[in-house]
């Protein structure tokens, strides 16, 4: 094997492993922002003003 | 007397300029595939919106000339139009300027939503640093290797940024072969899908999508750069732009930016893109035997990156549980041809289960691939550069 190969196939073990680890590390963090900031029913602002507008009216 | 003769010299200097008197074999057969692109485009609709605006620049790229005549009208001519044009392509201006208004129009929810579907899109990267090395054995340099591998991330605009910084004399090659593969992906990935997979994988059925709310949406852009920056800095120019062009899609209050970044922003760049990319292929610098076999090179990595995608999915489905397995067809979306590997996933699958959409679940590892082909761009240029 020559030198040319050793560093090539070392640059791409590298290359390969880099990548994975940087996926993973989006992984954690997707999964990350599903435990802080689990899915809410968002209200839209229209519906949250006209509900405070009730509120108050009442 | 003197009048006929002075007349038939300027005669004789104007044929001297034209390009019938200029034109090489050469020049033909660049025309000739710039006008088989243009029919791809038209009759096949294969990426029209790249290869109309590439084999249009191949013609203007091959019309002869005087060259010694200094008319300051061709692409490597210093102060030419098209020269100044080309800077984009050459300093790495226009890739980043089109992953901005690809982040505007990527929905990353599919991604969020499955978050596992991100290691295929690593998986399939294997097509890059496959290809890096084959282009070695073949007696490439390794800065011209890399350059050539990224080919298998099957994204023009991060192969033409990388090779304008490792090997600038290979671009028209690499470019032009890279746009080519994304064209044929219809083509090249659904043999290679079908020979992996197993009729009962085939059918597999996908759990639906859990919705994602906005605020990771919004999270996920700024977390995703924060995290670039500090592990690949050098793949900063492209997934920087990627995010903040996603940013102004999601934050919900940069509506006009968002609209302006993917639309007349990434035309322009397109059109211009394409056009010095097409017109950089002349003859003399693009018909070698390098240019070959830069396409062989790349047609093995769009093979290696579509196999290793699926086989990943394979392996994958040996560890999770029943309902949480993943199609395999979805593996080859993992290289980066957005959303064209993500629908050869949906219109294969719908072969085999009509009632079966993939498309949902394979934009997931295609968004990935972008994003891993961008992160394989910057392991390669932190290496060779």
């Amino acid at each position: 094997m020559t030198a040319t190969v050793e560093k090539a196939l070392l640059i791409a073990g590298i290359g390969m492993v880099g990548i994975f680890v940087f996926m993973a590390l989006f992984y954690l963090l997707i999964l990350a922002l599903d435990r802080f900031l689990p899915f809410h029913e968002e209200t839209p602002a229209e519906e949250l003003s006209e509900d405070s507008i009730t509120d108050e009216e009442e | 007397m003197n009048t006929l003769l002075s007349l038939t010299d300027n005669l004789r200097t104007f044929w001297s300029y034209t390009g019938f008197y200029n034109a090489e074999i050469g020049h033909i057969i660049m025309i000739l595939i710039g006008l088989v692109f243009i029919y791809l485009a038209i009759t096949k609709e294969y990426e029209p919106l790249l290869l109309i605006p590439i084999g249009f620049g191949i013609l203007i790229g091959n019309i002869p000339f005087n060259e010694a005549a200094n008319l300051q009208v061709g692409i490597y001519e210093e102060g030419s139009v098209f020269n100044i044009l080309y800077q984009g392509v050459v300093k790495g201006w226009y890739p980043p300027l089109i992953f901005l208004g690809i982040g505007a129009m990527t929905d990353f929810s599919a991604l969020i939503a499955n978050p596992k579907l991100i290691l295929i899109g690593a998986a399939a990267q294997f097509g890059i640093f496959g290809a890096y090395i084959i282009a070695l054995q073949m007696g490439f340099a390794p800065n011209e290797a890399g350059a050539i591998g990224i080919i298998g991330g099957a994204d023009g605009p991060t192969a033409i940024f990388l090779t304008s910084k490792l090997a600038p004399h290979l671009l028209g090659a690499v470019a032009i072969s890279a746009y080519s593969y994304m064209a044929l992906v219809p083509v090249i990935q659904p043999p290679f899908m079908r020979l992996l997979t197993t009729p009962q994988e085939r059918v597999i059925k996908m759990k639906t999508p859990r919705v994602v709310s906005q605020t990771e949406k919004i999270m996920f852009p700024i977390m995703g750069l924060l995290m670039t920056a500090f592990l690949v800095p050098s793949g900063l120019a492209l997934l920087g732009m990627l995010f903040f062009g996603n940013l102004l899609k999601e934050s919900g209050v940069t509506r006009r930016l968002a609209e302006t970044a993917r639309g007349p922003l990434v035309d322009t760049i397109t059109i211009l893109l394409g056009l010095t990319v097409g017109a950089s292929t002349q003859a003399t610098t693009f018909l070698r035997v390098e240019s070959v076999k830069i396409f062989a090179i790349g047609a093995l990595s769009f093979v290696i990156a579509t196999c290793t995608g699926i086989l990943f999915v394979k392996l994958m489905n040996l560890f999770l549980k029943k309902g949480d397995k993943i199609n395999p067809l979805v593996g080859n979306a993992g290289v980066s041809a957005v959303p064209d590997a993500a629908r050869i996933s949906q219109t294969t699958g719908l072969e085999y289960d009509p009632s079966n959409y993939l498309l949902m679940h394979a934009m997931g590892p295609n968004v990935a691939g972008v994003i891993g082909s961008a992160v394989a761009a910057g392991i390669m240029l932190g290496f060779l550069y």
